[in-house]
């Protein structure tokens, strides 16, 4: 079951919510590139699994998991270890991610 | 009515309520609903709305719509398909009338979003009630006094569930520059002369705008169609850059 | 916060169910088969299908499709819970039991405390042993009566129907043995480590 990522995922919490909240750009304008594969994607364009119980972001080329986000009581979790980076448009700095997940409350 | 800058979503958006002016029958299944948004900040062709409902214990129910107003109605036009068996959409369809409240946010999206600013011609590939975002993109340049070039390659089931075939019919009679491409996948008239079945490799091939023009594509529907769609626009040659696209999953009804 | 205008005339299509000694809290029973992914649903030939059980850098035993089906297989008649809150009932399954495996390789008991099912698209969920033994999982290949089809996780699947149905992974080829625990795909994510629903053990922390 894959929708949009600009599309209703569980009680609201579309993969765009889950990520929007972090990021001040409009994370549907970023492009993202996949650490196994080195394919370039605009986030906007991914399929999004794993709704509603979360949301999985995978590379078109590979398959790999890109991004993976829960929104649970305690907090919005965010693992990101299959992207190596993110390019936003309206920032003029390219982020680079570690290896480690982050748990962001 | 003006039209907004949607690449800075930063605010959190507020719930607001609308009131239901107009409800138009565009199918035996799909109609849209006229809204009245005071306080609307304006939006973008292809962006959407959330919609809320809460019933009488509490519980809440949300779905995403495409806007299918163009940014220069006073009015926010959501076109909505009834879902069987859906939660949501046959409260629409069915119940909702003129004068009673919906609770709305939005615009959302800077993704799927196409305006006269962007070069090149326009391609929409619609599948079903994937042509909700589409139309507000028709209609937004149906405003604008340059025409700009366009092609709808639109499938439907059969010439009954077409969405604004009197408007697109009335579209192209009065504008040389846009062409619109009928597929009827299940059932035809006898009479039809237009496209039979699915689109595919062949029907792109032979309406399109060549790569050489560098088309802002935007492709809608449900998921299978859009995945199937863009991979073929890939295999002849255009920029998966250029290739937007939304999928109307499952998940609403 | 303000609070939401009433929706005239709107009902909600599912009522949460009173708790019953079949429908645990926060459930609402389901005629539907929800189908819930993590990925694309693979396609799988069976005849490029294996299933093997692992322990460290050893397999303990292997089966192609042909050899799994010759299995002792077991039937069983089951609720199923999933974390997103429906539950159906009565739902039919055969396959072959965690206990059977077992046996398969020699084994009278497991090697170890815990496994991880790993499943095709990089899925993975962890599952204590003690809940697998005693007729309490099993790996199945049959919905129904019929092949269980891809999008529920044909060819074949893991089932420990006691726990929310996330944990009965989809798409499943490999168990490994575990001397510790460690946590798979949505318990590393915020869920629950172990997942009882009469427990509503639904998130981490709960």
């Amino acid at each position: 079951m894959a929708n949009n990522v600009s599309d209703l995922a569980l009680d609201g919490n579309t993969a765009v919510r889950l990520l929007q909240d972090l990021f001040v750009a409009d994370i549907t304008l970023a492009q993202i590139r996949c650490e196994a594969c080195n394919a370039v994607q605009g986030v906007g364009s991914l399929a999004t699994y794993g709704t509603p119980m979360g949301a999985v972001l995978r590379c078109s080329c590979c398959a790999n998991i890109l991004i993976r986000a829960a929104q649970t009581p305690r907090g919005l979790w965010l693992e990101m270890t299959g992207a190596r980076c993110l390019k936003f448009q309206s920032l003029h700095a390219s982020f680079k991610l570690g290896a480690s997940g982050l748990k962001i409350c | 009515m003006t039209v907004t800058d949607a690449s800075s979503p930063s605010k959190r958006l507020e719930w607001q309520l609308a009131e239901v002016r107009d409800v138009v029958i565009e199918t035996y299944r799909v109609k849209s609903l006229l809204l009245l948004a005071t306080g609307w900040p304006g939006h973008l062709p292809g962006q959407h709305i959330d919609v809320r409902l809460t019933a009488q214990n509490g519980y809440q129910a949300q779905r995403s719509y495409s806007i299918a107003s163009p940014p220069e109605d006073d009015l926010l036009s959501l076109t909505v398909e009834r879902v069987d068996d859906g939660e949501v959409s046959p409260y629409l369809v069915d119940e909702l009338r003129v004068g009673d409240r919906l609770e709305l946010r939005g615009p959302i999206g800077g993704y799927f979003v196409w305006t006269a600013e962007k070069s090149g011609p326009l391609w929409l590939i619609a599948g079903g009630s994937g042509i909700t975002p589409l139309m507000a993109m028709l209609r937004h340049r149906d405003r604008l006094p340059s025409r700009i070039p366009a092609l709808l390659i639109y499938s439907s089931r059969s010439l009954e569930d077409i969405i604004y075939r009197d408007e697109l019919d009335a579209m192209v009679g009065r504008d040389a520059n846009l062409r619109v491409v009928p597929a009827l996948t299940r059932q035809q008239p006898k009479a039809w002369t237009g496209h039979r079945g699915r689109i595919d490799r062949a029907t792109l091939a032979a309406h399109c705008f060549p790569p050489a023009q560098r088309p802002a594509i935007y492709v809608c529907g449900p998921t299978t169609f859009v995945e199937s769609i863009s991979s073929l626009l890939v295999e002849l040659g255009y920029d998966p850059f250029s290739i937007k696209t939304e999928r109307f999953g499952p998940s609403g009804g | 916060m303000e609070e939401s205008p009433i929706s005239r005339g709107f009902r909600p299509k599912r009522q949460e169910q009173t708790p019953t000694d079949r429908v645990p809290p926060g459930q609402y029973v389901t005629t539907d088969f929800p189908v819930l992914s993590a990925g694309p649903t693979p396609h799988i030939k069976v005849t490029d299908w294996t299933f093997a059980l692992q322990l460290g850098g050893s397999l303990l035993g292997k089966w192609s499709w042909a050899q799994f089906e010759a299995l002792p297989q077991t039937t069983i008649k089951t609720d199923i819970h999933c974390v997103t809150k429906w539950s159906k009932l009565d739902t039919t399954w055969q396959g072959v039991t965690f206990d059977d495996l077992l046996k398969e390789v020699g084994l009278s008991e497991a090697p170890a405390p815990f496994i991880m099912a790993h499943c095709d698209g990089a899925y993975t969920t962890n599952v204590p042993v003690a809940d697998l033994v005693g007729g309490r999982g099993m790996v199945v290949t049959r919905y129904e009566g019929l092949p269980i089809a891809p999008a529920h996780g044909g060819p074949a699947r893991l089932l420990v129907p006691h726990l929310y149905f996330w944990k009965s992974g989809k798409w499943v080829r490999r168990i490994r043995f575990m001397q510790k625990d460690e946590r798979g795909f949505w318990e590393s994510l915020g869920y629950h480590n172990y997942g009882d629903p009469w427990k509503q053990q639904r998130y981490d922390g709960d």
